[in-house]
């Protein structure tokens, strides 16, 4: 599904990303892990598209479609979606018309129809439920006043609404407390499927208790420097990282 | 020598606004005084101090006429949808009664163009005509006391609430040359009374226009005035508009004015606050393009104790277009307790757009609370990647990003279909 291959990318001139590889299958979840500023951030920006980061070297594709020539809007209705470590407050831009005009705009990319009002509405009501989202949230201005809580299960809300082929958890963890986070994985595990993929960024091997990955990167000084099951990441939590950037400079 | 041609220049611009009086003056020695002051006016100049930022020159050096009639004769292209309304149309600065429609012109609320005035309406005319706005202090105000004879008196008697908004619709059918208009308004809320008034100013067909415009608002004790105004004129259209508004006890007045379209404009706005409890709302925006330029030029004297105003102008610039702000806000010796506020932001889409914005507080009491504020900036990067990384595609992004930004202004309009109106324009702007 997701094909990386020898991906590098800078800001400000700045190498960030210097060979990055990764290959993820249909229906796989994978994490990756890695020590700040190894690069995480970066890749789930420059996946997503973001204009400030150069992708000077590699490729991207999504099902066999080279993702770099496309816009951000267009990877959304692609199929790719990120939920952002740090979600953007819109004052004056509702919820409701925010996801009316996301949802439609990537029905429309992919050749479908709109949907009616009331279809909206109903959509929007079941799928509120899947991250228990206090339906009075979606009147307001996006994530405008909304808790840190509050916000990351709006991501999951709207990656709800958006039905991805390929979801990018970018610290979704962050700064939630426990029951947050378990709703938070309740909801990305209601919406694993064999179609689906995942990549959950994280600091915290935490997470991975609650959303149990296939496979588990490290990543570090922009590549991916180690990969393993499961259990990798339960080393990394007893271990730290100091073993690994050992292993690099050996 | 600059003198003598600035003075026949002066002249020679004056001439077309002048021709429509023929003897049928009402309040004659209003408009004579005025006259006799505007032969001693001159323009403002880039070294007035009020006018700092607005170039007349280019306007100056047009020779206007007199717009020919109009001759249109379905009014519904320039309609609000879903806004019922009374409806007075003006086309090409004439007032025309086939395509207006006022249906409670009867008794004690009364809308009616100046030359149907009639006995009765006189007393209220008389009291408040030239007596709001000094006519004889610039140029502008000037020229239109003296020679504006076209316009409207809306009167809201005492402790009456007017049953639907009153529209004023002015439609300048541009036929290839230079035209001079002038209109007037007075709108009078006496006592507890209520009323919404809606004036919109469209152009049709090709050639340059200069609107020289003057509206004296006076709400009475407790009475409630909302004044919107929509400047959507195409960008050949110049227009120089001055409003005053005089409150008096306990009163509510909010003007809204609202420029989505025009080549140059001036809109002097000003509040007297002469009595105690009143409150005031100044809110504009203006979304700008081209070489277009917007000098909102505002004004709110606080005489008395405990009043409040609220003023919030947001605008948009794109391309090589400018605009100015100015703010200013007197706080009088007696004015203890006053609240006001006020605040400037501006969003710029190039990076040839200039926007020249100034507060001015002087403050003369001292218990008083007053805020200033004013911000320039770019639209939100992080926001409209945000709403593109939900598929949500640049235009679309960038007109949810306007909308929202407006919004502060426009979701205050207290008439709904006016408010979508103009929400719909300003998302269709750029």
């Amino acid at each position: 599904m997701l094909s990386i291959k020898n991906l590098h990318a800078s800001i400000e001139d700045k190498e960030i990303l210097r060979g990055l590889n990764l290959q993820i299958n249909p229906g796989e979840v994978h994490a990756i892990m890695g020590p700040n500023g190894s690069g995480k951030s970066t890749l789930a920006s420059v996946l997503a598209g973001k204009e400030d980061y150069e992708v000077t070297e590699g490729e991207v594709t999504l099902d066999g479609n080279d993702l770099l020539e496309l816009e951000p809007d267009e990877r959304a209705g692609e199929g790719l979606f990120l939920a952002f470590q740090y979600p953007v407050e819109i004052p004056g831009v509702s919820m409701t018309n925010f996801l009316r005009t996301s949802v439609n705009s990537v029905r429309e990319y992919r050749g479908e129809e709109a949907l009616s009002a009331g279809a909206f509405l109903k959509l929007m009501k079941e799928k509120q439920q899947i991250v228990e989202l206090d339906t009075t949230l979606t009147k307001r201005s996006v994530n405008e006043g909304f808790s840190g809580g509050e916000k990351k299960r709006n991501e999951i809300f709207q990656m709800a609404m958006l039905e991805p082929k390929l979801a990018i958890l970018d610290e979704t963890d962050s700064g939630l407390d426990i029951d947050a986070l378990r709703i938070v994985s309740a909801a990305v595990n209601k919406l694993r499927s064999p179609e689906r993929s995942f990549l959950v960024i994280t600091h915290y091997q935490r997470l991975l208790d609650y959303i149990v990955p296939d496979f588990v990167h490290v990543l570090y000084k922009g590549r991916i420097v180690k990969s393993g099951g499961k259990e990798l990441a339960l080393e990394l939590e007893e271990k730290g990282y100091d073993w690994i950037k050992e292993e690099v400079v050996a | 020598m600059s003198q003598t041609t600035t003075h026949q220049s002066k002249e020679a611009f004056l001439a077309p606004f002048q021709k429509h009086l023929n003897g049928k003056a009402i309040v004659p020695h209003i408009r004579t005084a005025a006259q006799e002051a505007l032969a001693g006016l001159e323009f403002p100049t880039k070294r007035t101090e009020d006018w700092k930022y607005t170039n007349l020159k280019t306007l100056q050096q047009k020779s206007f006429k007199q717009a020919s009639e109009g001759n249109i004769s379905d009014v519904q292209p320039w309609l609000i949808p879903g806004l019922e309304a009374d409806l007075i149309v003006f086309v090409n600065g004439q007032y025309q009664e086939s395509l207006s429609s006022i249906t409670y012109n009867q008794g004690i609320v009364r809308i009616v163009p100046f030359h149907q005035l009639e006995a009765a309406d006189m007393p209220v005319f008389e009291q408040h005509f030239g007596q709001i706005v000094d006519g004889e202090k610039d140029i502008f105000s000037a020229l239109n006391t003296a020679f504006a004879d076209q316009g409207v008196m809306i009167h809201i008697g005492k402790g009456n609430i007017a049953p639907k908004p009153v529209m004023l619709l002015h439609i300048n059918q541009g036929e290839g040359h230079t035209v001079g208009l002038q209109h007037r308004n007075l709108f009078v809320a006496e006592a507890s009374s209520q009323v919404k008034i809606v004036e919109a100013f469209f152009s049709t067909g090709e050639g340059d226009s200069l609107r020289n415009n003057l509206t004296e608002i006076s709400v009475a004790e407790n009475a409630n005035l909302e004044y919107i105004k929509l400047q959507l004129e195409s960008e050949t259209a110049s227009q120089i508009d001055t409003t005053e508004v005089h409150q008096g006890r306990d009163s509510k007045a909010s003007v809204f004015t609202i420029t989505l379209s025009g080549d140059l404009i001036r809109n002097n706005l000003i509040f007297k606050l002469n009595d105690e409890n009143t409150e005031s709302h100044l809110m504009g925006t203006y979304l700008l393009s081209g070489r277009q330029h917007v000098d909102n030029f505002t004004q709110v004297h606080h005489k008395m104790p405990n009043c409040y105003s609220n003023e919030l102008y947001k605008g948009i610039l794109d391309e090589k277009s400018s605009a100015a702000f100015t703010g200013r806000i007197n706080v009088y010796e007696d004015a203890q307790k006053t609240n006001a506020y006020q605040s400037n932001r501006n969003i710029i889409l190039s990076e040839t757009a200039n926007i020249y914005t100034k507060p001015q507080l002087e403050i003369y009491a001292d218990d008083v609370k007053c805020s200033h504020g004013a911000t320039t900036g770019r639209i939100d990067e992080d926001a409209m990647f945000y709403l593109r990384a939900r598929g949500i595609n640049e235009t679309e992004a960038k007109k949810l990003m306007i909308q929202a930004f407006t919004l502060e202004v426009t979701e205050n309009i207290s008439i709904e279909a006016v408010s979508e109106y103009v929400e719909g324009l300003v998302a269709n702007r750029y």
